[in-house]
């Protein structure tokens, strides 16, 4: 019998834990400082964390269409969102402020016109809802690394692929900066290099995964806040928290691209009475926009949580709970516990 | 299209000696939508026109090393947002070809391609609307300017492509988000005649 090769793909998955997330942007700045700092890539910020709700980045991303027509199948047409949209990347006024002789006069400032600032995190801390019910919550957000892409598919030069672990990759020699995968990709997480002449996102840290590294978003995170592994090891934290539990929930899924970020919702305080009194029937943050975010399957999602916590709190213990409390940070890397200051320049591992 | 023997400076649009060569004045239409590459290209601009770039005037002249080509259009006075202008001249590279598809898997065409604001041209292999491959562009040169509402813009490049026979223009409206496949494309192929 003739023997077979056969190539398994497999898919990579992130799970976010919202409850965790502290918008401290160290997954945000430990991916800018890796991989977007050359020339183009000032705007750049392929892993953000965004306020919810807010407008995010790029400005109003949610309103931006693109994805499927899950009942025709057919692409949605998209806003290609621009520079201005995304924000950032403005210079400040240090030479006035520390050599201009002002005495302390001028303070820093972007240079920029004041309607047209707008950063990845301008937003922050917004929020929505009135005192004392005001809330919001923090979303890191990345390229969601699609089962079924929109990007590579509206890309004609085929310069988009998904690589043996399910990233969706771009071979940048072959991009001809055309823009149509920033215009389908319902999540708005491409950006384009006006100064080479491509679309560019996040590429996994496939490098780093090659060389059995966690990515920097995940590795960096001081909340211990996101998991990454193989969706279909059913021994990984990302497995069982998205199939199993289903407590991890997709972004938006209804752009029918089967996004492979996963968030577990935000639980949140109960709602005041004008009384100031509790009321235990409300969440501060509405279930009806969580559900607009991840889905009628939040509502389940959040009750496991909660009782899951009531479990623990009466002397139980549950295992969700202490997955998802990551007391081995190792748990959160998957198989990709390499240190990477272990490695050689090269990528191998060093003596 | 008879290519001119001349010397001086070809490659710049405004040089004096294009003065003496006669333009041939070349119709285009737009690439059309069912040809488009991509679903998602197809449902973007199944409702918006494009291509619309009715006319260019296109000169040939060589020096004996190089083939340079002028192509002059009418600007679109609305402003550049994200996309710019573009010029693209369309050789066959295996026998003929289907200019009005910029080519195809089986034939496909060379594309000097020409686009504001990109610091060189690129030579690019065209196996249908935007289908492009990018091939070594080093023997490549091109310059644009525009002045008085038109760009002008030679394409230059060695001037063995003149055995080819024949050579097809591509109009890209940055102005109206053109790129890849929407472009306006000449009708017919135009001959190249030695003078």
């Amino acid at each position: 019998m003739a023997a077979t090769t056969e190539t398994r793909v497999r898919q990579l998955a992130w799970v976010y834990d919202l409850n965790k997330c502290i918008g401290c942007q160290t997954c945000s700045v430990a991916c800018k400082v890796l991989w977007t700092r050359d020339e183009g890539e000032k705007h750049q910020w392929w892993m953000s964390v965004n306020t919810m709700p807010g407008l995010g980045t790029p400005k109003g991303w949610e309103e931006m269409g693109g994805g499927f027509d899950t009942a025709t199948g057919k692409p949605i047409p998209g806003h290609q969102p621009t520079r201005e949209e995304f924000g950032g990347g403005f210079d400040f006024n240090y030479h006035e402020v520390f050599y201009g002789g002002t005495g302390g006069k001028a303070h820093l400032e972007p240079q920029a016109p004041r309607e047209n600032r707008w950063a990845m995190n301008w937003d922050e801390d917004q929020g929505a809802g009135e005192w004392p019910n005001s809330y919001y919550f923090y979303m890191p957000r990345m390229c969601n690394h699609c089962t079924n892409p929109v990007c590579m598919t509206a890309c004609p030069t085929g310069a988009l692929s998904k690589d043996e672990n399910g990233l969706v990759l771009r071979d940048e020699e072959v991009c001809m900066g055309d823009r149509f995968c920033m215009e389908a990709c319902p999540y708005k997480k491409i950006y384009f290099n006006y100064e080479r002449h491509v679309g560019q996102q996040c590429i996994g840290c496939f490098p780093r995964i090659e060389a059995g590294v966690a990515p920097a978003c995940v590795r960096q995170c001081p909340g211990r806040a996101v998991f990454i592994g193989y969706l279909d090891d059913e021994n990984s934290p990302v497995h069982r928290l998205v199939k199993e539990w289903k407590v991890a929930l997709p972004l938006h899924a209804e752009a029918g691209t089967g996004p492979n970020v996963f968030y577990v919702p935000p639980l949140s305080p109960y709602r005041l009475k004008e009384d100031m009194s509790i009321d235990y029937e409300t969440p501060r943050i509405p279930p009806e926009y969580l559900e607009s975010l991840f889905g009628p399957g939040v509502h389940s999602a959040l009750a496991l949580l909660k009782s899951e916590m009531e479990k623990v709190r009466n002397g139980g213990s549950s295992e969700m709970l202490t997955t998802l409390i990551a007391y081995k940070w190792q748990e959160l890397l998957g198989p990709f516990t390499v240190d990477p200051a272990t490695l050689t320049p090269n990528g191998s591992k060093g003596a | 299209m008879k290519v001119a023997k001349l010397a001086g400076k070809l490659a710049d649009p405004a040089s004096a000696e294009w003065g003496s060569v006669d333009a041939v004045r070349v119709s285009l239409a737009p690439v059309a939508l069912e040809a488009q590459p991509t679903e998602y290209i197809r449902e973007a601009w199944k409702d918006r026109d494009y291509g619309q770039t009715a006319e260019a005037a296109v000169k040939a002249a060589t020096d004996g090393e190089r083939l340079y080509i002028r192509v002059e259009w009418a600007d679109d006075p609305a402003p550049n947002r994200e996309f710019q202008d573009a010029v693209g001249a369309v050789f066959p590279t295996n026998g003929s070809g289907v200019l009005a598809t910029l080519g195809d898997d089986d034939k496909p065409l060379a594309l000097w391609f020409w686009e504001n604001g990109r610091p060189g041209p690129l030579n690019l292999r065209s196996h249908g609307p935007g289908v492009f491959r990018k091939e070594d562009s080093s023997a490549l040169a091109a310059t644009g300017a525009l002045a008085d509402g038109r760009w002008s813009v030679v394409l230059s490049g060695p001037a063995s492509i003149a055995a080819k026979g024949k050579v097809g223009l591509a109009v890209w409206n940055g102005s109206n988000d053109e790129r890849a496949g929407l472009a306006a494309v000449s009708r017919e192929w135009l001959p190249l005649e030695s003078e």
